[in-house]
């Protein structure tokens, strides 16, 4: 079950010198001696990320077989249905019109509303036809936009992911946004810190809890390695883009991609742990 | 002769007391009339061995079931507010977060229906001033409320339901209120103005 998955993952987690969160005050002067004497000996950097997602718009595409069976079930519901109150006045219209053209017509006969013969419910519907005709829907699919990796537009059906191209090391590369961790804030703060500073300030989210939904652990390579500092841990957020207002100047270049565009701007190894969180639609 | 026959009365019932009469074994434990003589009687009795139960009342009011409160490690009783115009979609939706909640473990206290609100849509004539009705538009709530959710597993959750948003379908997530509750249900006017008399 992915609750248990995650409350073990929760657990691995705060053993590996992240500061767990306490309410009582003994609690944390204990904790914050464990945690003097953990920062002597831990040797890894700490980073937030996070995973900005924008939600898909509109509902993707039937299959050929989910359209085969829509139709038919269709069908099967207007065979099954009854008159609604609409079809049943245009019938009780026709015979009255049938009953009128016969030659022993009484109108003193008629038991019914009076104003049925000004607005015909047959030409009600003509002008609901009408209406409907001049009605134009927007596009489900734009190819221009489509194009355009930057726009957050793209892709209605899927749900897209936030990249930005950062330094990492002496070589540039696509990666989910991201800072390292400062003294006196909690993970979540940081991951919303490297939203708000790195993508820029445009982007309104809504991040989805305090637990973090995926880790990457990257060992320097053995030259650089020393004994303080022997690699960085990058733990990612899940949060959800709440309106699509352009940022106003982008302090670095940023894509939005599909799950299946991702394979080609993150490295393997980092795109093996990313690709554990992110679902499939 | 008289005497005769009553001696003999006598004698038969007399014989018929000493003789002794066969106590089945179910009986014993029994007060009812033994005048059954199959030796399968009562074979298929069951209800005899089920726990007593309390006499249900028939007349029980509907109590408040009880708000839960927020922990460090969960939330309280949430209400997920679906609403909508196409009623299938939204009656759909709230069926499949409730199937969801289910196998995911999350308790879910109650699931019910707002009343259905109608916005009637009038538009302007084009020659003259009087407004007609155009159109009826039924507003549909559905109400899947859990009584407790895990903080850890409210991330996964909220993403799954999220992704799976149908279009025309408006998500709503809130703390359970009493104000929430009582809003359910009609206001009593005449009771309250006896109450109010009362209280004067």
């Amino acid at each position: 079950m992915a609750s248990r998955g995650l409350v073990r993952f929760v657990s691995r987690v705060s053993s590996s010198g992240l500061r767990p969160l306490s309410s009582t005050s003994v609690c944390r002067a204990t904790l914050q001696n464990k945690h003097v004497t953990d920062k002597a000996t831990s040797p890894w950097t700490l980073m937030a990320a996070v995973c900005l997602q924008r939600l898909p718009v509109i509902s993707s595409d039937l299959s050929p077989i989910e359209q085969q069976f829509k139709h038919m079930l269709s069908q099967m519901e207007l065979e099954k249905s009854m008159l609604s109150d609409h079809e049943l006045r245009l019938l009780e219209d026709k015979e009255r019109m049938s009953r009128k053209q016969a030659n022993d017509y009484d109108s003193d006969d008629e038991d019914g509303r009076g104003d049925q013969d000004i607005v015909l419910t047959q030409d009600l519907e003509d002008s609901w036809e009408q209406k409907f005709k001049s009605f134009q829907p927007a596009p489900r699919v734009r190819a221009d936009v489509d194009e355009n990796l930057t726009s957050p537009e793209r892709c209605l059906a899927d749900s897209l992911l936030l990249l930005v191209e950062q330094q990492v090391g002496g070589q540039k590369m696509w990666l989910l946004p991201q800072t390292q961790w400062q003294e006196g804030e909690t993970l979540r703060q940081t991951a919303e810190r490297a939203l708000s500073s790195l993508s820029g300030a445009g982007f309104k989210a809504t991040f989805l809890g305090n637990a973090p939904c995926g880790v990457y652990k990257y060992k320097l390579p053995k030259a650089i390695r020393t004994e303080s500092s022997v690699g960085t841990k990058v733990f990612f957020f899940k949060a959800i883009l709440s309106d699509s207002s352009r940022p106003a100047a982008p302090t670095s270049p940023f894509l939005w991609v599909t799950k299946g565009e991702l394979q080609r701007y993150l490295k393997p190894a980092y795109m093996a742990k990313v690709d554990r969180f992110i679902p499939q639609v | 002769m008289n005497r005769a026959v009553r001696k003999v009365l006598n004698q038969a019932l007399t014989s018929c007391r000493a003789t002794p009469c066969i106590q089945h074994p179910v009986w014993a434990s029994v007060s009812q009339r033994q005048y059954k003589s199959m030796p399968t009687h009562g074979i298929g009795r069951w209800r005899h061995l089920l726990p007593k139960e309390a006499p249900k009342k028939k007349k029980d009011r509907h109590q408040m079931k009880q708000i839960m409160s927020a922990t460090e490690t969960a939330y309280g009783t949430l209400n997920v507010k679906v609403s909508g115009f196409d009623m299938t979609v939204v009656e759909h939706y709230s069926q499949y977060i409730h199937n969801l909640c289910n196998r995911f473990g999350i308790k879910v206290a109650e699931c019910y229906a707002l009343p259905t609100k109608s916005t009637e849509v009038m538009l302007m004539q084009e020659q003259g001033t009087k407004m007609y009705v155009d159109s009826i538009l039924k507003t549909h709530e559905r109400v899947v409320q859990l009584s407790s959710l895990n903080a850890a597993l409210c991330p996964v959750f909220m993403e799954v339901i999220l992704k799976n948003q149908p279009e025309g379908v408006q998500l709503s997530m809130k703390e359970h209120t009493e104000a929430d509750y009582h809003a359910r249900f009609k206001a009593r006017p005449e009771l309250e103005g006896l109450m109010a008399q009362i209280g004067q």
